[in-house]
């Protein structure tokens, strides 16, 4: 089976100090579920950070949808970004647009037309339970609203990876679950979900969702996710 | 390639400044103002200079400084009819001696209109092109056969300095432009550097969604094609006005050099296309800063 991504003894160093990830190895399958979990610092949004391509690692191999991606040049990777949604951990929504224009922005960086997008745009808005905030800026939205939105952003555009950090961090439990509900089904229409959290109840909601950990920057797989292909996953309750 | 004008209003909302906040467009308008000034007094030198050039460096004054009236007189007469056969020269026209006279009056004042005080003869001529001073040389000495004290002076001889230094101001005036312009595009570099700074948060989230750097530097192009479209009229209309004016004040002048230098109607349009290509030098400037700029992030 061909992997969506895959790390063959991954390092990345910032600067000159010491490496933050180190020998990192993994393959991502497509329609799998992945939770990334360690303590703060362990270098979780370092390692999402390679696989959304904000930064190429200091050695070894990494290759997305079949591609070498470290020797691939810088005009290429536009097109690898469009295949894959990122929940930033700090959402980074664009301050001056409204909650509609963030959701729209994949898709209009992409080129679809207006009137194409509308109709997307207004159904993630209502599933976000945003739609009174529709044309409200982000800093008029509470901590989740921003979440949530940031979340709408990522996988408006059906991508065939999403990356999410951190995703339910700001809200509540209820919310948290709906949100986890939406990677499940975005997950069954075939998207490889990468989910890291330090939150050990999500990890429960889903089964057969596969683990990987990381501590001090290097990867263990409690799960054997690392090694065996994915099983079908099933939503509790 | 999108046309700037062209980019969708969504996109244009991306980089939300208002197009006339920084400095940038006065600046350009008085980068502007100062290449059109330039321009247009090195193109109405060059007009003055080339309308007056034709005609007068063809024409010489032939002097005759003899003391005694009548041999004075019979060498003008002998001269002027030697000099009639010479090829390569049009006209040969005797200036009678009352003529001459009221040429010097206003040096002399009355005194010249005394008959006592000898004036020199003068013959004006008219060559078919402008004469080498060799050519003159040899007349004059063909004339000094019948008039010793003959002299031949071309208009060509003083002009040449005043040519000298109009085409001088034209480089000048031409080094000037082209300063200006290197001065426009550092402005722009810098201003779109500024900018990109400023809009770095919103640029890595677009890059992160798969936007090009295309995608980036159209939304800065067009605000700098905005600006330099603003400061290019406002200083043109500035200028034109300026021009305008001062044409005004150079026609009152007594006739004398300066009187054609007004700009010529082929003037204009080289005047019109100095905003357009600060507009387009612009565009490229961010267009290339943009780019240079973008290709250090991943
Ligand atoms: N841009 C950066 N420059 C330097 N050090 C960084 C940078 N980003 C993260 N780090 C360091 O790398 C380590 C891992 O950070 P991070 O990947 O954010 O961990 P986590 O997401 O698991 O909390 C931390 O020690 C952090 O200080
Ligand atoms: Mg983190």
């Amino acid at each position: 089976m061909q992997s969506v991504a895959e790390f063959d003894n991954v390092g990345l160093r910032y600067g000159t100090g010491a490496e933050t990830l180190t020998d990192v190895s993994f393959k991502l399958f497509p329609g799998s579920f992945y939770f990334l979990t360690g303590a703060s610092g362990a270098g979780k949004t370092s390692l999402l950070k390679l696989l959304y391509l904000a930064h190429r690692p200091s050695r070894g191999a990494i290759r997305m949808f079949g591609e070498d991606l470290v020797n691939m040049p810088r005009s290429r990777l536009p097109g690898f970004r469009r295949r894959i949604g990122v929940v930033f951990q700090d959402f980074r929504l664009v301050s001056h647009l409204s909650a509609f224009d963030n959701i729209a922005l994949p898709l209009r960086i992409a080129g679809i037309s207006e009137r194409d997008l509308a109709g997307p745009v207004n159904e993630m808005l209502d599933w976000i339970g945003l739609t009174e905030r529709a044309s409200a800026r982000p800093a008029t939205l509470s901590g989740g609203e921003q979440q949530r939105v940031a979340i709408a952003r990522a996988v408006i555009g059906r991508p065939e990876m999403l990356v999410a950090d951190e995703p339910t961090g700001n809200v509540d439990p209820d919310m948290a679950l709906r949100l986890l509900k939406l990677f499940a089904a975005l997950n069954r229409l075939g998207t490889t979900v990468v989910v890291a959290t330090h939150d050990i109840h999500l990890l429960q909601e889903i089964e057969g969702a596969q683990m990987m950990r990381l501590d001090k920057g290097k990867l263990s797989d409690p799960t054997g996710a690392l090694k065996h292909p994915p099983r079908p996953l099933v939503l509790r309750n | 390639m999108r046309l700037p004008f062209t980019a969708n209003p969504h996109e244009r909302q991306l980089i939300p400044d208002g197009r006339f906040t920084g400095p940038m467009p006065w600046v350009m308008a008085i980068m502007l103002f100062l290449s059109l000034l330039a321009a247009a007094a090195a193109l109405a030198l060059v007009h003055a200079a080339s309308q007056g050039s034709e005609s007068l460096s063809r024409q010489a004054t032939v002097q005759i400084l003899e003391n005694d009236p009548g041999a004075r007189l019979s060498q003008q007469q002998q001269v002027a009819a030697r000099l009639r056969r010479q090829p390569g020269i049009s006209d040969v026209n005797i200036v009678p001696e009352s003529e001459a006279r009221a040429l010097l009056e206003p040096w002399l004042g009355d005194v010249a209109e005394d008959s006592d005080i000898p004036v020199p003869a003068l013959i004006d001529l008219e060559f078919s092109a402008t004469p080498e001073p060799t050519r003159l040389n040899a007349l004059r000495k063909d004339a000094a056969r019948i008039a010793p004290s003959v002299r031949i002076d071309s208009n060509a001889q003083w002009l040449k300095p005043w040519f000298d230094l109009v085409y001088s101001m034209l480089w000048v005036a031409l080094a000037i432009v082209l300063l200006l312009l290197f001065a426009t595009a550092a402005t722009v570099a810098l201003a779109v550097r500024g900018a990109l700074n400023t809009h770095k948060g919103t640029i890595e989230i677009m890059h992160m969604m798969g936007g090009t750097d295309l995608q980036v530097a159209r939304l800065f192009q067009r605000r700098v094609a905005l600006d330099a479209l603003f400061g290019g009229a406002l200083g043109l209309a500035l200028a034109v006005a300026v021009i305008l004016l001062l044409g005004e004040r150079i026609a009152a002048l007594e006739p004398g050099l300066l009187s054609g230098a007004s700009v010529p109607l082929y003037g204009w349009p080289l005047l019109l296309l100095i905003p357009v290509a600060v507009t387009a030098l612009s565009m490229a400037m961010a267009r290339w800063t943009v780019l240079s700029t973008l290709k250090k992030m991943l």
